[in-house]
This record gives structure tokens, sequence and C-alpha cells, in this order.
């Protein structure tokens, strides 16, 4: 090998180190300067994570700025079940002993089963981060957040959740309604959350809350805030660094009632007092009153704003926070609709309305001028339908529903004393003298006064009433003839409407509305429960805050000029103050020369139970301001078990003592 | 006869002495290998303190501790003339080969599925490392002997020599250390001067044991994707093909001025692996950028530069050797560890010299250099 070979060779290896290093140079530069651009954003995108971030929802608030519905932070444990799943079944139960564990150290007691039942609970849908333990302590936020590698599909997050500061929580609760994780179905309606009146993006996300009833579903659009949305940079096994940016959630609008929390509590109280004394006892006729239901309503005729609106049985709606449990929803529903307490029965319960109808039947009497104030009839106690051969069917003799005789009246008096026989003899006339009068008078004059449709309150589930004539009565029976095998009308049909039996049905919001209907002279409302909607946490009072202001919305208008409205208003102040009225008795010690009141008693029969006690009454007479009434089922006499609870709400509306609710001592039946 | 009277002489003569070996060092070859090596410690840092304060600072004073040593290890080596090496290759060769054989032996302890070193009293010693360097002094002992004259009896044993710690570091399964002592064999027997003929057959013989390997079961399947994933830029995001995507955007992401000290994101938040190790430049180019990675390169070029010039100037062929070996060495070491990084070598666990947090490799790497200082001081006695 001659001398230069290594020196040639050396050469070689110079040319091939400098390629390699060259090769080197040139990856570099190609990386860093060339594609540089493209590389960073991905580099950008594997490394950042949006987050939708709920925002809190807005504050409902009563008429007079009290707040109802709040919000506080709750920390919540979850599980994804989707990562979960992933884990092999040893690493499953492995994690649960273990995050039961804390749980219990942090004082949730908490075992593997019960874990486990939670996460095969049919609510979920396997997708939404299902939570196992609600309102933890910080201490245990901390420890997770800080061990995300530790405990796989694990995650405490903070939420903000509905907080019901009113004692007791269930108060309005039928109103406000309660909030709930969104449903799948209500996703894809609600996916953009753009409404027409509320161009503002407010996207929902599987996990997102939404409002099921009440206000919180009837205004979500307003009450819902706009998420926030919050870009973290996490590092590679997938744990928050830092945050890149936010756009921070925007609370909610605040939703201001027209009920007036003081208004609200009283009827709610008088309610529950009224049926728990009714419970165990008996009406005349021996059968027992289980009194296990009820309602209450006031409106204030002028606008037809919702003062009060208490239902019984009823919720705490703080128990739907951060999810109910399927066992107690279904032990809430499943108890049938008389003990199911989410029913509102202001609006969703129908009952016939008695005696209360006679506001309709005279109404349309007079409007149709079968009678004047002044015509007589001799109410002899009892009452034959014209023309009757006695022992035919549908002959029987209707009597008073006391058997008292009222000798011969005129209509003030056949509405104080509830004359049964004088509206009778309307509702027969009805039926014989069609061809004056029209065959469905009674009936128009109803519809007239919003009965039988929806009132049109902003509130989900109303039902729309009943009231029955020829054609409907036939419709019914061809319809389904096994439940009505009688699609007939008779003149015994005309006789039971005119008392409010049987071919009618209200919701306690109609009859309100209808005798505030009257109150007013004649302007059926739409009922209204918001008054305004104004910024979050601002003042309700300041104009600059106002984002949306229920107008009064008349709906309708009845003809009651004063040959029709004062013999009837004579009537119904009557029935409160003339020794002889139905519900005299009920409002004895009342100061009505402070507070002139009128109203009207109602009982009517069910097949096999107690009576539906009804009262409907308005004041102060002359420019009334409240129309309130009850409806109390399976209660006996409206005079004795409803009329004292309306009495009890109008001694707090009109600011008297409040005296303790009690069934009145006497009152017949009308 | 030159070197024991210049002992004899004493101190004081010795300071005048301008033919002194330590007169004749290369002191560009010693402060681009300090500089680097500094470059290395802080990064280092970088990439173990941690995305939060406090930082993480054990992995920063282990690194200086083996800087040290490593230092010390050079001053040692580069003292005791090269030639002496060759009279002690035999005990040392088969010190080293008994260590190689306990590592894979129920002595050793196994990380990431390779077992590769020992554990000493908190600390992890890596024959393999050393053993490079035996390798280089062992090959240059023979070759420099044979002057070129070189039969396929030599060839044979020249081989057997390179071949048994190869063979045992497979066994770790260790085949990035082993692809080193296959660069270095070939460069040696290049400069050595063995046949082209023989190069080209050997060449060949290499390019087959590389296939039959890759298609047998010698490697488990994730060293085998490992190694093919920079020839599929399709491949899934995770595994291997994941660390290098992560890899080559962080480096991307450094752009031309990088993302500042201490500051890459890609590498902050772990998204590359092993980022103190063999994904060094990683955390390099991701943070210092072009200008950053570019100087590095540069100070290697000059290293590998002086190596080579000492290689030229070496006064015999064992010199020359040396260097070449020690050459090939970093040469290799280099190109694999920042190519992987950035997509264009496959992956495998090399650490990057003067770089790479690990103490056996930067003792090792400082020895290296201890011997071409060792060449230099000596290329004229």
């Amino acid at each position: 090998m001659d001398t230069d070979s290594p020196r040639l060779r050396l050469s070689i290896l110079a040319v091939v180190v400098l390629s390699l290093f060259g090769a080197l140079f040139a990856r570099l530069w190609y990386l860093q300067v060339m594609v540089a651009d493209q590389f960073q954003v991905e580099a950008a995108a594997n490394r950042v994570r949006t987050v939708a971030e709920e925002a809190p929802r807005g504050r409902i608030l009563d008429v007079k700025g009290r707040v109802i519905v709040d919000n506080r932070s709750s920390l919540v444990v979850t599980i994804n079940p989707k990562d979960f799943n992933a884990l092999v079944m040893a690493d499953q139960d492995n994690l649960l002993l273990r995050v039961a564990e804390q749980l219990t150290r942090s004082g949730n007691p908490t075992k593997v089963v019960g874990l486990r039942a939670k996460l095969s609970d049919p609510q979920y849908n396997g997708l939404q981060p299902i939570p196992i333990a609600i309102d933890v302590p910080e201490t245990l936020f901390q420890y997770f957040a800080e061990r995300a590698d530790e405990y796989p599909s694990v995650a405490v997050v903070r939420q903000s959740v509905r907080s019901y500061p009113l004692q007791p929580a269930s108060t309005a609760a039928h109103i406000v309604g309660y909030v709930g994780r969104i449903s799948g179905d209500e996703l894809t309606a609600m996916q953009g959350g753009v409404t027409p009146t509320k161009p503002i993006d407010k996207p929902y996300q599987p996990d997102s809350e939404i409002g099921k009833t009440g206000v919180e579903r009837a205004y979500e659009t307003y009450l819902r805030g706009t998420p926030g949305i919050r870009t973290i940079e996490v590092d590679a096994k997938g744990r928050p660094v830092r945050t890149v940016s936010e756009q921070a959630p925007q609370s909610g609008d605040d939703v201001q009632l027209t009920i007036d929390i003081d208004a609200q509590r009283s009827a709610e109280d008088a309610l529950a007092q009224q049926l728990a004394a009714l419970q165990g006892k008996h009406q005349d006729d021996g059968t027992p009153t289980k009194a296990p239901a009820g309602s209450v309503v006031a409106l204030d005729p002028t606008n037809g704003n919702v003062i009060a609106m208490a239902s019984y049985p009823t919720y705490d709606p703080a128990e739907f926070v951060n999810g109910i449990s399927q066992d107690r929803f279904d032990q809430l529903t499943k108890g049938g609709d008389q003990n199911n307490p989410l029913i509102n029965r202001a609006i969703q319960g129908q009952y016939a309305p008695g005696s209360t109808f006679k506001l309709i039947t005279a109404t349309a009497a007079l409007q149709r001028g079968m009678i004047t104030a002044n015509t007589s009839y001799t109410d002899t106690g009892s009452y034959t339908i014209i023309g009757c051969k006695p022992g035919a069917a549908g002959c029987e003799t209707r009597t008073n529903s006391g058997g008292e005789s009222n000798g011969t009246i005129a209509l003030p008096t056949a509405v104080t004393v509830s004359s049964d026989v004088y509206f009778y003899w309307l509702g027969d006339r009805f039926f014989h003298e069609s061809a004056q009068f029209g065959a469905t008078g009674i009936q128009d004059t109803a519809k007239a006064f919003g009965l039988g449709q929806s009132s049109g309150i902003p509130l989900v589930g109303e039902s729309k009433g009943l009231v029955l004539d020829a054609e409907l009565a036939k419709k019914r029976h061809d319809d389904n003839p096994t439940a009505f095998p009688d699609g007939g009308w008779y003149a015994g049909s005309n006789v039971n409407l005119a008392i409010g039996q049987a071919q009618v049905l209200v919701t306690p919001l109609q009859l309100t509305n209808a005798y505030a209907t009257f109150a007013n002279h004649g302007t059926l409302y739409q009922p209204q429960v918001v008054l305004r909607v104004v910024k979050a946490k601002a003042d309700p009072n300041d104009p600059n805050s106002v984002v949306m202001t229920t107008e009064a919305h008349a709906i309708g208008h009845v003809d009651l000029p004063p040959n029709i409205y004062d013999p009837l208003n004579a009537g119904f102040q009557g029935a409160i103050d003339n020794p002889k009225g139905t519900a005299h008795s009920a409002f004895q010690g009342f100061d009505t020369s402070a507070f002139t009141l009128a109203g009207k008693t109602g009982t009517a029969q069910v097949n096999g139970k107690a009576d539906t006690s009804l009262f409907v009454s308005y004041g102060p007479a002359g420019s009334p301001r409240y129309v309130v009434a009850a409806v109390l089922e399976e209660s006996g006499f409206g005079a004795r078990a409803a009329a004292p609870v309306v009495r009890h709400l109008w001694e707090t509306l009109s600011n008297q003592a409040l005296t303790a609710v009690a069934p009145a001592q006497s009152g017949t039946s009308g | 006869m030159a070197l024991s009277t210049s002992a004899r002489s004493g101190p004081d003569r010795s300071r005048r002495d301008l033919s002194a070996p330590w007169r004749h060092t290369d002191p560009v070859l010693l402060v681009c290998t300090l500089a680097v090596s500094l470059l290395g410690l802080i990064m280092v840092f970088s990439a173990t303190r941690g995305p939060t304060d406090p930082p993480v600072t054990s992995f920063l004073f282990k690194q200086g501790l083996f800087m040290l040593v490593g230092v010390v290890a050079m001053v040692v080596t580069a003292s005791i003339d090269y030639r002496k090496y060759r009279d002690w290759i035999v005990p040392i060769y088969v010190a080293t080969m008994l260590f190689l054989a306990l590592v894979v032996s129920a002595l050793g302890s196994t990380s990431k599925g390779a077992q590769s070193w020992f554990a000493v009293g908190g600390f992890q010693i890596q024959p393999s490392e050393m053993s490079k360097i035996v390798l280089i002094l062992a090959l240059a002992s023979l070759l420099g002997a044979w002057k070129g004259d070189i039969d396929l009896r030599r060839l044979g044993m020249a081989l057997a020599i390179a071949g048994i710690p190869m063979i045992l570091i497979m066994l770790q399964p260790d085949l990035g250390t082993a692809l080193v002592f296959i660069a270095i064999t070939v460069v040696m027997f290049l400069i050595g001067g063995v046949r082209g003929r023989y190069l080209a057959v050997l060449a060949l013989v290499g390019l087959m044991g590389i296939t039959g390997i890759l298609t047998s079961n010698v490697l488990g399947q994730y060293q085998k994707d490992r190694l093919t994933v920079f020839l599929d830029s399709s491949a899934k995001l995770e595994g291997p093909a994941y660390n290098v995507k992560q890899s080559q955007a962080a480096i991307a992401n450094g752009g031309v001025t990088g993302s500042g000290l201490f500051q890459g994101p890609q590498t902050r938040l772990r998204y590359v692996p092993e980022q103190q190790t063999d994904f060094i430049f990683t955390a390099l180019g991701e943070q210092l950028g072009f200008v950053g990675g570019a100087t590095l390169l540069g100070l290697f070029v000059v290293i590998v530069w002086r190596i080579w010039r000492t290689a030229k100037l070496a006064r015999d062929l064992l010199g020359t050797l040396v260097c070449v070996g020690v050459l090939a060495m970093f040469v290799f070491q280099i190109f694999e560890s920042v190519g992987m990084t950035m997509g264009i070598m496959p992956v495998t666990g090399i650490p990057l010299p003067f770089m790479s947090y690990g103490g056996s490799s930067t003792v090792a790497s400082f020895v290296g250099i201890g011997l071409v200082l060792n060449v230099h001081m000596h290329r004229f006695r």
C-alpha cells in the first residue's frame, strides 16, 4: 500500500463527513425556515383545547325585586363514561375503589356499588360526564386536579347551580319550575340557540342545563347565559397548564315576575293548612274529605298579571340541582296524578266550576234579554224540567242542595244565596227557547269569558278546560262510545250546565281570569307571570337595564253595561256582606267596610268522592285590584273549605290582621 | 527515551522546555468542546426543570458532576502518551468484554426494554459507552501495527475484535450503540488500509445482515417500528411516529430565533419524550431556533475538523487511526441523534456527545477528546 493512500482516504472521509453535516444543516433550514409556519399551526393545534364554559343563569325575582331563584357555585366530581369504559374491568374496580375512598374521606360516604349504580343509571346517555358526587369540598378539587393521570376519566368541575334562598325552598316552585340537563331532543331543537326575539348565540353542549318547567323553561332564552369560551394549553398527558385566551361567560338576564312573594307565601300557607285541617273529616253527607290537593290563584284584573299562584302538593326544585336520580323522579311522578307534586294544578287541574259558573249563565241570560235584574222567579226549593212527565228518564225533580226554599227572588238575591232553582230555570229556558236565545247561549258566553280555551299564560302544559254543547257531546260520543255512551243533548244537560255541573270543566286560572274579566268590566287579558326582563344583577327599576317589558295583552271582550254588571256585582257582594250570603260566615270579622269584597262560592259534585270546593272573589269593590280564587279537591262546600283560604290571602293583600285558616262553621252548597 | 529525560529534568526546566507535549495541545478543540458541554448543561436543565416553578435542579447538578468527572478523565487520558495504551490494550480489552458480558447476565439492570447498565450507588454505569473507546484503541493498535499489510487472516482477526463487543451489545439489545461500533469499524478499516475489495464485500454482508435482522425476530416489534418509522410519513399519531412528529413540530416551532430559553411550549409541556437525553436537540431547536441549532452544528463541525486535522498531523498511523476512530464515533452519533429529531434518521437511542444527559456517555466523549488531544500533543515526539 503506497503512502499516499491514507491521505486520499482521509480526504474521502472528509467529504463524507461534510456531506453528512450539510444534510443536517439543510434539514434544519427546511424545518425552521421554510416550512416552520405549517408545523407551528400543527404544533399549536395539538396542545390547545377549546372548552365551553357554562354561564350562570339569570336570577328570578319577585315583583318587588326579591330573589326567588339565585345561583351558587358547586364542585361536582364526574366520571366520563367513555373514558371509564375504555379501562379494563380490574382497572375500573381499582379506580372506583380509590375514588370511593377519597370521597368518603372528604365527607361524602361512598361505596363502590353506589358508584357502579350511578354509572349505569339509564338517565345518562353514556356521552356526558356522569356526576357521582356533588358539593364536594375544595380540597378534593385540588386532590383530583393534581392527580389527573392517576384517576383517568375522573374530573372535578365547578358548576354554577340553582339555589333557592327562600324558606321553604319550595316557595313558588310551580311558577319558577326547575332546571335539568338538556335531553337529546332538546339539544337538537335548541342547536344554535338563536331565536328570532333574541339573536344572541347561546350554544348548548350535551351537558348544558336547560329550563324544564315553569318560568325556567318559558323564559329560557333570557335566563340562559352566554357560554364562555376558554382556550387552554394542555401538556402531553392532557392536563391543563395555562389559559391562552378567554372569552368570559356572560350571566343570563334576570327575570322579574309579577308574583308578590308575600302573597305567594300567604296563599301557599293557607292552602296547605286548610287541606291539612280538612283531612280526616267528613262532609255533611258523610263522605270523607281527603283534601289531597288544591290551588290558589290571585290575578290583577287591570292587566292579567298573576300576583300569586299556589299548587298543592308541592316539591323542592333544589332536588333537581345537579341532576335528580331516576328513583326519586319516579317516586315523585309515579304516585298517580293526584299525588304528583310536579303538576301545577292552577293551570293543569280541570274541575267542574259548580255555582261559580252562575256568573256565565246570568250574563248570558241578561245579555240576551231573557231576564232583567228585576225579573222574579219563585224558588220553591225544587225544580221540574218544563214539559216533563214525572217519572220519565232525565226528568227527576232537582232541588237546591241544602233543600231550602228561597221564595220569590230576583237575580241579585239568586246569586247571593246561590239559588240553584233560579239557574235551573234559566238553563231550561235556554233549551226550550233556543229559537229566541240561541242553542248555545251559555256556551258562547263561557267562551267569551275565556273558558274552554288556553288562557295563553306563558307557562308550558296549560289545560284547556271544557265547555260542552250538543255538537261537541255528539262528537265526543262518536269518537269514544265506551267512555261516553250517551251523545245526546237534553234539557237536563242545559240545566246541569247552568249551575256548572257535568258539562263544563275549568282550570283555577281560567276561573280566576273569567271573574277578572267581570271585575274590570269586560276585558279578557292574557295572564302574565313575568313583569320584565332586566340585565344580570341590574337594578330592576333602572330603565336602562330593562331588556324586555311585558305589556298587558287583551285577548277578548265581554259586553257588561251597568244593567248587567250592577245586579251581578250586587249579588256577589251580598254573598259576603249579606247574612244570607253563602260566604258570609267565612268572612265574619273581615273588615269589608275598609276593603269591600265580592265573591261566589262553588261546590261541584264528583262521583264517589267528596265535593270540589271553590271560591272566587274580587275587591275592593268599585275598582278591583285583585281577583282571588281557590279550588280544593275532595274538600266539601265551597264556603267552608275554599273561602277561608281565599280570605287569608285577602287579609295579606289588604294588610289586615291574619286570622287562622280553618274550615268555616257554616255555609251551604252554593 | 525522550520522555524519560524530560521527566528527570524536573518541573522548573520543563516549564522552559518549548517542546514539552502540553505546549502542543489544541486550544480550538478544547474550547469548542467545553462550549458545547456548557450549552448541553443549559439544555439539560431546560429539558428537566419542569413546566412550573420552582424548577427541578437535580439533573442540572448531576450533569455538572458528570462534566467535571469527564474533564478530569480527559486530562488524565491526554497526559499519558497514547503509544502506552498499545502496551496495555489486551488486558483492557478483555476486562471490557467481561463487563459487557456481565451486564447482559443477571447482574445488569433493565430499562426501556434493554439490559444495558449496572446500578452502582445511585448511579447507572453503561459499559457499552466506554467500550467504544476500548474498541477504537484495540483496532488502532492492530491496524497501526500492520501498517496496511492486511490479508484475509488479519482481516478476520480485526473483524473478531470488533464483532465480539458488537454481539454482546446486540444481546442487550442496544441497536443504536451497535450501529456506532459498525461506523467506527468501517471508518477505521478504510483509513487503516483494508483493501477496497474487502470493504465492498463487508458492506454487502452488512446490508444483508441488516435486512436479516429487520425481517427476523431478533428485534422486538417496537424496535423495528422505531427503525422504519422515518420511512413512512403517514404513520399514525402515536408511538415512535408520534414522537418524531412532535419533535419535528417542536423544532419547526423554534423558527429562526427560537421561542426563548426555557420557553419552548412543545418541549416544556413534554410533548417530546427523552428530551434531556436522545431528543435533546429538539429542546435546543425549539428554544434557540435555527440560530442556536446552526451554532451547535457549527461547533461540532469545528470539533470534527480539528479531530480530522489531528489525524492528518499525527506522527504515526496509530495516532491517525485513534483520531479517525474518535471522529467516526462522534460523527455517527451526531448525525443519528440530530437526524432522528428532524425525521431523517431512524429512531434509536443514541446520546448527542457533550449535550445529552448521562454520565457514561459524557465521560466517554471527554475521554475521546482526550485521546485526540494526546495525539495532537505528541505529534512531534
